[in-house]
């Protein structure tokens, strides 16, 4: 009864609101035309839209007529000559050949299954080394990295023995403007892209086959061609970093994170609790060093184990171990200057201490300050289609996990939010590109690899206090969940469609740490200032003066040459040769006496491996470790400890920067592929090939044989 | 050699050009207040998140035009989408237009008596008009004037009307009430002659509730009456602003919808 009368009750209410409205809209007075600004602004944008969508869409329309003309004029029918309508590509970072071949024979991949089945599944040759910038570098250019300059993540500035990133330069304006103690930037940063070579979607593009290209790595700062990409691995976040959290937190503690962190302090303020973010730093400040910073508020209830956050204009509850949406953040500097971005909170823990990790600040998509893709505008229309989403290069944040900020379960969400993102363009992408190439790298599986391995392995060091039986099976949930999306890509796509899944390189535990400074440094390569045993990061403690060999980044050996190095003291020649040759011998095979496994399988010259005009930058020797080993996380930074072998205890337990023949990555195809060994380079000249494009003469990969009949 | 720039032209004309008469500052400060009022009550009538969306989905589907233009069935897509989101965005902001339509509805009526015609002035004629039941009514009915009012021509009839019509001109500012009617029963109609504001009633009905609420502001005449409405013929409004003649609605419109777009702006409101 009671349910009767309200709905009755509602239905007059709706009557009269009816009869009212219908009063008002349908009298036609000039003074009840109008129903305010917010009616106003509907109607108006909405008609605004209309018109300018009307007007974009006719000269879509009318235009294209001619502009197919001219295309077909200037490059001759774009699919003259295609074997392929359309060409998809999913890259799955670092997905390993034998785990995939491991998980399909155990039932759990059936799509993948499928496509070994029905098309093809190889081993796909990695490049030395096998590390992703220079993989996904050669697998979009074609060529070796002597032709494509990427060694590393890192490369070394010779006149300070410091590194700086390999792939992108970013620099302030050229010019500024000096008033009184602000320095106003005249123009915007400059952004130089360290890459060489030509990625083959700009052959395509140029012959009018359209592009859809997302989050390639190493494809910041974006490139113009005819199509559209959204840029990946190596955009940085606002303070320019390759992505520094942020732990907000009441316990007082002197300690640093070893990198890819801050900490900092919550103070007290009034009822509630006051922290701040760190920015970039102020542009306009003649210091450097001079950090913005956006204080937000935190109001925890320890009984109810939550807290409201103030951050700008945005209020927001979480619970503990939750996350925040992705949060705009404004970052204020003197005299209108700003910096936007966006971030996600996570509330740790609210009694008795509070803490909060902000994730990095990431570029907003949406209102990108820095280019993150091209056209500009297409980060936008992805912004607005889907929300905000992960535009950092590494958005997945290892460093907080390692340094356990993050626990593995809030580590997993963030990672799988970001790949859900990545799957939503994906499928529009699809759609969008009904003929042409649509390009797709998914970090999830490299990222979830390095950090999860540890629980894949019996007796790895960093999960040796985890029983067996509460081991989760992180990495199994990953492949099969690769391999649904894989399933609902088949789906999407014809006959006339080439799917292939290409990682750039494969999987192996990393269990024990080798510090190759060390190594040199007890065997007279590297010598220390006087009366030191050890050296701080990058060199800090090294008498260069006495040095012959170094090592910094994951697999570079580095000699310090005359004439090259700043003070380096091995002549050219005849006797760099045999320092190398020297170095080669004596660590190929270098056992560790701990387990007595090799801890290197190969020492690879680059003189020999790598051809091209970059040769001159790259390492003089590529150290290949074995398997369960890799340099240690303080040889990478160029510090030099007593020890030489250790073991890995931290969350990052697994690795690929070994020896590039323990480690290919995945080829699955649709169609069959006839080559036995293919490598990560024929991926361009054969996209090229089916596409009906001439191959340029500089590619150092060979067109794969791949089956112009669809799979049955 | 003296040229001709814009600064100087408006320093040629700023007296007319930033002048402001009582109705134009009205009009101004109303436009100012009304546009703050309603750009609240919108965000706290509107589902803000949703409608957020719906803008962006929108301007994500102007871009896909855009973008991909060169696919023609993404093109024709993305338009379809658009109509779609348009509808969508549309039937968000319905919900607010509920709440501030009556209201609104009553204040503008409200401001139009005072707004939209002007008073009459002294010695230029005007019409009064009445509406009959039938035409044969029509040679019974009589117009009564004050002292201060003067009928300037003999009355017109217009039988297919049912209308008569006196051309009448005032002598003095005032107040005055006329009576029209047959000589057994007559009705009164208010007239304003004046160089003031004043609240103005152009016509009384005998018509139903929502039509005498809409456009007059005098009792309605009874239902058994042979006149059915009374009209006084005022002058309509214009308002100088910016160098620019206006009606009110018009200029009202303009500045509450550029007062609602500031505010909107400072309040963080989507619209």
């Amino acid at each position: 009864m009671k349910n009767a009368a309200g709905s009755a009750t509602k239905c007059r209410h709706l009557a009269v609101f009816a009869v009212v409205l219908g009063l008002v809209l349908l009298c036609p007075l000039r003074s009840e035309a109008y129903a305010g600004p917010g009616a106003g602004f509907a109607v108006l944008s909405s008609f605004w839209t209309l018109f300018v969508a009307f007007l974009y869409s006719a000269y879509a329309l009318l235009t294209w007529p001619f502009r197919h003309l001219l295309r077909s004029l200037r490059r001759r029918k774009a699919y003259g000559k295609a074997q392929i309508k359309r060409a998809v590509i999913l890259g799955f970072d670092g997905m390993d050949p034998e785990l995939a071949a491991r998980f399909i024979a155990e039932g759990t991949l059936p799509n993948l299954a499928k496509l070994q089945a029905q098309g093809s599944f190889r081993k796909l040759r990695t490049t030395f080394p096998a590390i992703s910038p220079v993989a996904w570098s050669t697998f979009m250019t074609g060529v070796n990295p002597g032709k494509h300059n990427i060694y590393d993540f890192l490369a070394r500035d010779l006149s300070s023995y410091l590194p700086f990133l390999s792939s992108a330069e970013i620099r302030a304006p050229k010019r500024s403007w000096k008033i009184g103690k602000y320095t106003i930037p005249l123009g915007k940063p400059v952004i130089k892209g360290m890459r060489r070579g030509t990625p083959f979607w700009h052959w395509l593009g140029k012959s009018g086959i359209f592009c859809s290209v997302i989050r390639v790595p190493v494809t910041f700062p974006p490139e113009k061609f005819p199509g559209v990409l959204l840029s990946g691995m190596c955009v940085p976040d606002l303070k320019g970093s390759q992505g520094t959290f942020c732990l907000c937190t009441t316990r007082h503690t002197d300690e640093k994170f070893r990198e890819g962190g801050v900490r900092v302090p919550i103070e007290r303020n009034g009822s509630g609790l006051r922290t701040y973010i760190p920015g970039p730093e102020d542009p306009l400040s003649s210091n450097s060093g001079s950090e913005l910073r956006v204080h937000f508020e935190i109001r925890p209830d320890a009984g109810k184990r939550l807290a409201l956050f103030a951050v700008d204009s945005e209020k927001f509850t979480l619970q503990v171990g939750e996350y925040s949406p992705w949060i705009p953040v404004k970052f204020q500097a003197a005299l209108g200057f700003s910096a936007r971005g966006i971030c996600r909170f996570y509330l740790k823990e609210v009694s008795p201490e509070v803490e909060v990790y902000v994730t990095p600040v990431n570029i907003d998509p949406g209102r990108p300050d820095l280019p993150i893709s091209h056209p500009v505008t297409y980060s936008i229309y992805l912004a607005k289609l889907f929300g905000p989403y992960a535009t950092l290069g590494l958005a997945e944040d290892t460093w907080a996990l390692n340094e356990e900020v993050l626990d593995d379960d809030a580590f997993l969400v963030q990672c799988y939010a970001n790949h859900d993102d990545r799957e939503r363009m994906l499928f529009d992408a699809l759609e969008k590109t009904r003929q042409g190439l649509c390009a797709c790298v998914f970090d999830t599986t490299d990222r979830v690899q390095h950090m999860f391995w540890r629980y894949l392995e019996d007796d790895h060091p960093a999960a040796r206090g985890v029983p067996r039986a509460e081991r989760p099976k992180v990495i199994e949930e990953l492949y099969s969940r690769m391999d649904g999306l894989i399933g609902r890509v088949m789906q999407q796509i014809d006959e006339e469609t080439l799917l292939l899944v290409v990682s750039d390189h494969g999987f192996k535990s990393f269990a024990r740490c080798l510090n190759l400074n060390a190594w040199l440094h007890q065997n007279g390569y590297l010598a220390l200032k006087s009366g030191k045993t050890e050296s701080g990061d990058w060199f800090e403690d090294v008498d260069w003066s006495q040095t012959r060999a170094y090592t910094m980044g994951l697999n570079g050996l580095y000699m310090n040459l005359k004439g090259r190095e700043r003070e380096g003291i091995v002549p050219p020649g005849a006797e760099a040769e045999a320092l190398k040759e020297e170095l080669r011998t004596k660590l190929n095979g270098l056992v560790d006496p701990a387990s007595g496994r090799i801890g290197i399988t190969g020492v690879f010259d680059c003189d020999a491996i790598y051809a091209g005009p970059y040769v001159d930058n790259a390492p003089d020797l590529i150290v290949g470790y074995g398997e369960g080993f890799r340099a240690s996380w303080d040889s990478v930074m160029g510090k030099v400890t007593n020890q030489i072998f250790e073991d890995n205890l931290k969350a990052w337990s697994g690795d690929h920067c070994v020896d590039p023949r323990l480690v290919p990555g995945v080829l699955f195809s649709n169609r069959k592929i006839a080559e036995e060994k293919p490598g990560i380079v024929d991926v361009a000249p054969t996209i090229l090939k089916l596409f009906g494009l001439p191959l340029p003469a500089h590619f150092d990969g060979t067109p794969l044989t791949v089956s112009t009949e669809p799979a049955g | 050699m003296v040229s001709f720039t814009p600064v100087a032209a408006l320093l040629t004309f700023s007296p007319s050009f930033f002048h402001l008469d009582l109705p134009a500052l009205l009009v101004v400060l109303l436009s100012i207040v009304i546009g703050f009022l309603m750009v609240v009550v919108f965000r706290y009538t509107s589902d803000q998140k949703a409608i957020r969306i719906a803008k962006d989905q929108l301007k994500a589907h102007l871009l896909a035009v855009r973008l991909f233009q060169d696919q023609l069935p993404v093109v024709l897509s993305s338009y379809g989408r658009i109509l779609k989101g348009t509808g969508r965005y549309l039937r968000l902001a319905f919900r607010p237009l509920l709440f501030v339509a009556l209201p609104l509805t009553l204040l503008i009526v409200q401001l139009d008596r005072y707004l939209g015609v002007k008073p009459l002035s002294t010695g230029r004629p005007f019409l009064i008009k009445a509406r009959a039941i039938d035409s044969e009514v029509l040679n019974t009915i009589e117009l009564g004037l004050p002292l201060a009012l003067q009928r300037t021509a003999p009355p017109v009839h217009i039988p297919t009307e049912n209308e008569i019509v006196w051309r009448v001109v005032a002598r003095e500012p005032g107040n005055y009430d006329v009576s029209i009617g047959p000589p057994d029963r007559t009705f009164s109609k208010r007239v304003s002659v004046s160089t003031e504001l004043e609240r103005i009633s152009a016509i009384r009905l005998q018509g139903h509730f929502w039509e005498r609420m809409l456009l007059s502001a005098e009792s309605r005449l009874p239902a058994e009456s042979p006149i059915q409405s009374i009209e006084v013929g005022y002058p309509s409004r214009s308002i100088a602003f910016v160098g620019v003649e206006w009606n009110w609605i018009w200029l009202f419109f303009v500045l509450s919808l550029v007062a609602g777009f500031l505010f909107k702006s400072i309040l963080g409101i989507e619209i």
